[in-house]
């Protein structure tokens, strides 16, 4: 092995980590490690002033491995990774410890918090030595991009990728594209008419030779890996052909079936065959099977004998598709709170039935305001013009025991809807009880102004109830600025209610493999560097997807999207990681025992005998403590490496407990980089070990970690991980099984998984663990000396 | 000067206040109130209170314990729980509010009606005696804080039951008298 | 069906009729009542809590204990004895430390309480345990024409994590028990609006206020009478309710049944084992009706 020259690098964090972790301190620790080169200190490692530190030290010390002690890897390991490519150093022989996350941000006591610091470097030192520099391999992509979802967001994201000459598949649910914005009468600030700049961008889409638009369709299954991925559609059936009908009509005049019409809001029926809506594209008509005498009673099918083009078709099936694209933009859009929604949410409370929804129908939603406002503003009731009219805010929303995040768009449409109504009746009263004014966009404050200046009442109090009292609405609501009880009576009542995540977002989201945020919206990689990327490569997110928002910032989402489409499949191939399996010729038996164990079934006999696919390989590592003979191996978390890295962490002076943590790296290291985030602190006996997956550490990792020092081990895993219940069940007995040998307790070992946004269940384990081990005490020195001489010996 | 209660600027306050609520079962959420109003919005005796629930919460927040223990509110408010199950922060305000009379019982703090403490008090060593309410004995001891007109007027009412059997003269007793007083004995030892 | 039966302080005083009424349904409905022995009072919602808390807790939890050793879930006709039941049963299954003091004292009688009762209304059992079917086929003289207001007060819907057999805003249990019976259940406004509870002991003008809403909004929607499932909202829309109108200067003149009182007029039971004659507004008109309904030859179906 080379002489390891190891450079150390430990981030001040302008204060983040230093005030926490005595840097002096560390500093003179891990100079005295063997391997290491120098040890620095500065304020901010990822400034240029701190990346050029670290190339000048790779260039004239000629160092051979960098470890950076700053944030989480998840942050900058490509920022730094950059740094030392630039210096010519390998970028597989930097790595991160990350002392901030997962360390000065959860522990106050500044003594624990630098050794353990000082611990977890070392560790990183230790397993850095064993780094081999690796190469990233070029692969093509396919450049063709698939976009789920035919509202405002995935139109524009359509139109940006075909200009730029992507083929995009267009893929909507509905039987027309236009979602939400075609239901609005007109947008804030500027009052634009909302159907006039949505539809000249739908007919543009329809009529763009790069987009295919593929409406009445849903996702059922999504495989493949970034920039080759499968998609596979179910294609439910329009029973009338898009190709022959002419939207002429008379099909529905001769329907004698009525039924809720979806896109006025239930305000009015339409026939059981109908146009989505007056402008939808594609401009077809559809049957709805659920209501239709011929599919429910075999009778009828009038319409089919009255369409004069023959494109009545009830002999239409479902159909299947399979879509081969390099990117997924996923722009689903959101749903708004109903009765069940809300029960289901809210711990059994209807939210809407406070307001009287349901009981009297002159309790509109926002959106039904919109459609009556379309249709000539008049109350649902008697057809009459409305006069003073109530808007109640937050319906659902801000509630801590469910729906907590703002709607964003309540407070301005209400102030809209407040001038709407004022322009087409100068004599009515809109009243807006809200809790907060939030005018937080680009001329909102302004237009808040404007309809003050109209003489909008504003109560600031959260409305207590809406109580129909014959003809009328009572609305009762503190006015908490006056301090008195509002009591008043109204024509019209417009709810705000929750916006959620649209139906089919969990399942969507499964099929993806990308991560929900606690809100239940599609979650971000990072809040602010990466709003539009998803967790999985090439699958990107754009809109209400990700969380409620105006037309303005969905339309910037598509545009980021866009562009970060763009740059992926640009250049014709996406790069695959190094990171991944092999085996080694001569120490393989040709078992077969690994083809079982594999997630990503990337495992299989040939003629040149056990071969690991390196582009389905996921780099895993639950392979490789199953093998008997110890033939396979991983790169970038090899034995070596992962032995080196639990010695070096757990080894350090000091009488305190200590436990060892492997986390799998993206969810379940990801979570507890969330609980630092939100500073929510836990013992400082927990040392995190980041690893491809929980099933990538076999026994004699963990008893190594025994042997060094501790005195228990978690094991927590993504809960999308490949590596599932079942596998990950027999995989910790077999290890507890090992354990049991040399009198280590199997209570010292807990395993389990977790999403992304539950790192209050991470602190939690973290918590009652470590309290479990602190009264089960230190282990026996003598257990500890003869697992090290076995593992010394045997192995 | 102008001394009413909305002109009066900030003053008094008590820092421990904050953790004395937070003791109460139910009021360590008291910070999480966003003051959105809809307590007070709600609330079917509101008419009645000098200040809302939502102000209880607001002073207690600033810590004016001697203006929240003496309000009237804290023993208008009926327990109807209107207020909790519409918060949207799942305050438990009635629990809250019950802790403010506890305490300002406990403080000798005067209520603006003295004949509410006296009934909580009543209530109590009766049930603690019979095991179960005894209107006439309640009556009995709370005759000191009632007007002689009310009391005329409880009289009257109280014959009006009587003859329609709704009164009974004897109290019920449980037949398990001594047992029953030394679980209220144990508990009245240790008391929080 | 069986249950640990708790009455609560006010049966056997003002509310009798109520329990009268349950016991006269009860035979036709095959539910069984084992009264509780030697219950003590549950607490009342505030009335001990505000003064000793630790008290309040230990009260019910002995009714709790009680029960226990019958193995039967407790039921109970007083929406506020359903509540501090409940509330006691939650804080001892949440609170360690309170549990601990409470089994202190509760040992002191030889009772011993594990948290295994379920405590439940009236209300509920009727919904839920018998179901609508079941008393339809009881109803002898179905209530036509009769308009009843169900009126459920507040702490038989709230708070929601105590209850969960009806919604809190617009509850419909009893209305749709009103419609078994052949009446008609009549929308108005203030069907959970406070009756202003002990406040008619400390704050005789607040609770008055407060009962008026009710009386005046079901009067006003024409209803003949009102339906209730509680001691407490009984007393003081019923027995208060001649002061409510001296007071107001208005005229109300509503009877108040219990609902059990009204299912056992449409089962045909006589008004007198029904309690009625305690009803303190007259309830004769409602008794007529049934009467004149029971004698109208039912359809054959």
């Amino acid at each position: 092995m080379k002489k390891p020259k190891i450079g150390v690098y430990n981030c001040h964090c302008g204060g983040n980590i230093s005030d926490t972790v005595e840097v002096a301190k560390v500093k003179k620790d891990i100079s005295k490690c063997p391997g290491v080169e120098v040890c620095e200190t500065y304020e901010y490692m990822c400034s240029k002033p701190g990346q050029d530190m670290i190339e000048r030290d790779i260039k004239e010390r000629k160092l051979n491995g960098v470890v950076v002690a700053s944030c989480s890897p998840r942050m900058h390991l490509d920022t730094f990774r950059g740094a030392g490519k630039r210096a010519g150093l390998n970028p597989y022989l930097l790595d991160m410890a990350n002392i901030r996350e997962q360390c000065s941000w959860v522990h106050d006591n500044k003594q624990l918090a630098t050794n353990k610091a000082t611990d977890l470097i070392r560790g990183l030192t230790e397993r850095v030595q064993h780094l081999e520099p690796l190469e990233a391999r070029n692969m093509p992509v396919n450049k063709d991009v698939a976009v789920i979802g035919g509202g405002i967001a995935g139109i524009l994201a359509s139109i940006e990728l075909a200009d730029k000459g992507y083929k995009v598949y267009l893929v909507e649910r509905d039987p027309s594209i236009g979602g939400h914005m075609a239901q609005l009468s007109k947008t804030f600030p500027t009052l634009d008419c909302s159907a006039c700049i949505l539809t000249p961008k739908m007919v543009y889409v329809s009529q763009h030779p790069n987009i295919e638009i593929i409406d009445m369709a849903e996702p059922v299954a999504v495989s493949g890996s970034p920039g080759n991925y499968e998609v596979d559609l179910r294609i439910r059936p329009r029973y009338v052909d898009k190709e022959k009908c002419t939207a002429c009509g008379e099909c529905a005049k001769v329907c004698p079936v009525k039924k809720v019409n979806n896109h006025e809001e239930g305000l009015t029926q339409e026939k059981c065959i109908h146009l989505p809506f007056k402008q939808a594209v594609p401009a077809a008509y559809v049957i709805d099977k659920e209501h239709c005498l011929w599919f429910d009673k075999g009778v009828c099918r009038v319409c089919e004998k009255f369409c004069k083009g023959k494109a009545v078709a009830f002999d239409q099936k479902e159909e299947k598709r399979q879509l081969k694209v390099g990117a997924i933009i996923t722009c689903t859009g959101y749903q708004q709170l109903d009765a069940e929604l809300s029960k289901e949410l809210l711990n059994g409370w209807n939210a809407l039935s406070q307001y009287g929804f349901g009981l009297h129908p002159d309790v509109v939603t926002n959106l039904q305001f919109e459609r009556l406002m379309l249709q000539g503003m008049h109350k649902p009731s008697n057809g009459k013009p409305p006069k003073k009219v109530a808007f109640v805010l937050c319906v659902g929303s801000r509630m801590d025991h469910g729906i907590q995040y703002c709607c964003k768009i309540g407070c301005m449409n209400a102030i809209k809807q407040s001038l709407l109504l004022l322009k087409a009746f100068p004599e009515a009263e809109p009243w807006v009880f809200y809790t907060d004014i939030r005018a937080h966009g680009k001329g909102y404050e302004e237009f808040y102004s404007k309809a003050r200046d109209h003489n909008v009442k504003f109560i600031r109090g959260r409305v207590a109830e809406v109580v129909p009292d014959g003809d009328h609405l009572i609305v009762r609501a503190e006015d908490t600025i006056l301090g008195r009880h509002i009591e008043e009576t109204f024509d019209l009542v417009v709810l705000s209610p929750a916006l959620l995540p649209n139906t089919g977002t969990s399942e969507l989201s499964k099929m993806l493999r990308v991560d929900l945020g606690e809100d239940g919206f599609f979650l971000e990689r990072h809040h602010k560097l990466r709003p539009v990327d998803s967790k999985m490569e090439g699958v990107y997110l754009a809109g209400c997807a990700l969380g409620p928002k105006d037309i303005r910032e969905t339309t910037i989402e598509t545009m980021a999207t866009a562009s970060k489409v763009a740059t992926f499949l640009g250049r014709g191939e996406v790069s695959v990681s190094p990171e991944k399996a092999y085996i080694t010729p001569e120490k393989c038996n040709g078992c077969g025992v690994c083809f079982t164990h594999c997630p990503a079934k990337a495992i299989e006999s040939t003629s040149k005998g056990v071969v690991i696919n390196s582009i389905s390989c996921t780099g895993c590592g639950v392979c490789v403590p199953k093998c008997p003979a110890e033939a396979i191996d991983l790169t970038q978390s090899s034995d070596a490496q992962l032995l080196a890295q639990v010695k070096g962490t757990i080894e350090g002076p000091g009488e305190s407990p200590r436990i060892l943590a492997f986390l799998e790296k993206t969810t379940a290291y990801g979570s507890a980089d969330l609980a630092g985030q939100t500073r929510v602190p836990y013992s400082s006996n927990v040392r995190i070990i980041s690893v491809p997956s929980t099933g990538r550490v076999g026994s004699k990792h963990v008893l190594q970690a025994f042997a060094s020092g501790a005195d228990g081990v978690i094991l927590i895993e993504g809960d999308d991980s490949q590596f599932r219940e079942d596998g990950i069940r027999d995989h910790v007995n077999s290890i507890k099984k090992e354990l049991g040998k040399f009198g280590i307790e199997s209570l010292r070992v807990i395993s389990t998984t977790t999403t992304l946004p539950q790192y209050d269940k991470v602190v939690n384990l973290f918590q009652t663990f470590d309290e479990r081990i602190t009264k089960m005490g230190r282990v026996a020195p003598e257990k500890r000396h003869k697992i090290a001489q076995t593992l010394a010996g045997g192995k | 000067m102008n001394k009413h209660p909305s002109n009066q600027a900030v003053c008094q306050t008590d820092p421990s206040f904050i953790e004395e609520i937070r003791k109460i079962p139910g009021g360590d959420k008291i910070l999480d109130c966003i003051q959105c109003g809809v307590c007070a919005g709600s609330c079917h005796a509101r008419f009645a209170m000098d200040y809302s629930p939502m102000q209880i919460l607001k002073m207690a927040h600033l810590g004016l314990k001697q203006e929240v223990l003496s309000s009237s509110t804290i023993w208008i408010c009926a327990s109807c729980y209107t207020c909790a199950s519409r918060c949207p922060r799942s305050l438990n305000i009635p629990a809250i509010m019950s802790g403010f009379k506890h305490m300002a019982m406990k403080n000798n703090v005067k209520a603006p009606i003295e004949l509410k403490p006296k009934f909580h008090k009543a209530f109590t060593e009766i049930v603690g005696k019979y095991g179960r309410m005894h209107e006439p004995a309640l009556q009995l001891k709370l005759t000191k804080k009632t007007s002689p007109r009310q009391l005329l007027h409880n009289a009257s009412l109280g014959v009006r039951m009587l003859r329609k059997g709704k009164l009974n003269l004897k109290p019920s007793k449980l037949a398990s008298t001594t047992r029953f007083s030394r679980v209220v004995e144990k508990t009245l030892k240790e008391e929080t | 069906m069986k249950y640990a039966y708790f009455p609560g302080c006010s049966i056997h005083a003002s509310a009798k009729e109520y329990e009268m009424a349950a016991q006269a349904v009860n035979k036709q409905l095959d539910i069984e009542f084992v009264e509780i022995p030697d219950w003590n009072c549950c607490g009342s919602i505030d009335a001990v809590h505000a003064y000793n808390p630790l008290l309040s807790v230990t009260l019910a939890a002995r009714n709790l204990a009680l029960a226990e050793a019958m193995s039967l879930d407790i039921v109970t006709l007083c929406s506020a004895c359903f509540f501090t039941l409940s509330r006691a049963n939650n804080v001892l299954r949440e609170d360690a430390a309170m549990k601990a003091k409470v089994d202190k004292a509760l040992a002191e009688a030889g009772l011993k309480y594990s948290g295994g009762v379920k405590v439940r209304h009236y209300l509920d059992i009727l919904t839920n345990d018998v179901g609508l079917d079941k008393i339809r086929q009881q109803v002898k003289a179905p209530l036509k024409g009769l308009k009843v207001a169900p009126y459920y007060g507040c702490l038989i819907v709230r708070p929601t994590g105590i209850q969960k057999f009806d919604d809190a805003e617009h509850p419909m249990s009893m209305d749709r028990i009103v419609g078994t019976l052949g009446a008609e259940a009549v929308y108005y406004q203030d069907k959970t609006r406070c009756c202003g509870a002990s406040l008619v002991i400390t704050d005789e003008d607040v609770m008055l206020e407060m009962a008026k809403s009710p009386l005046l909004t079901a009067k006003k929607a024409q209803a003949d009478c009102l339906v209730t499932p509680c001691p407490m909202c009984h007393f003081n829309l019923d027995a208060k309710q001649k002061d409510i109108e001296s007071r107001f200067k208005i005229d109300i003149g509503l009877p108040v049944l219990y609902i059990t009182q009204l299912m056992g007029l449409a089962f045909g039971l006589s008004p007198k084992e029904l309690g009625l004659h305690r009803n303190i507004v007259s309830p004769s008109k409602i008794v007529e009706k049934a009467k004149a309904s029971s004698q109208v030859p039912t359809k054959v179906s």
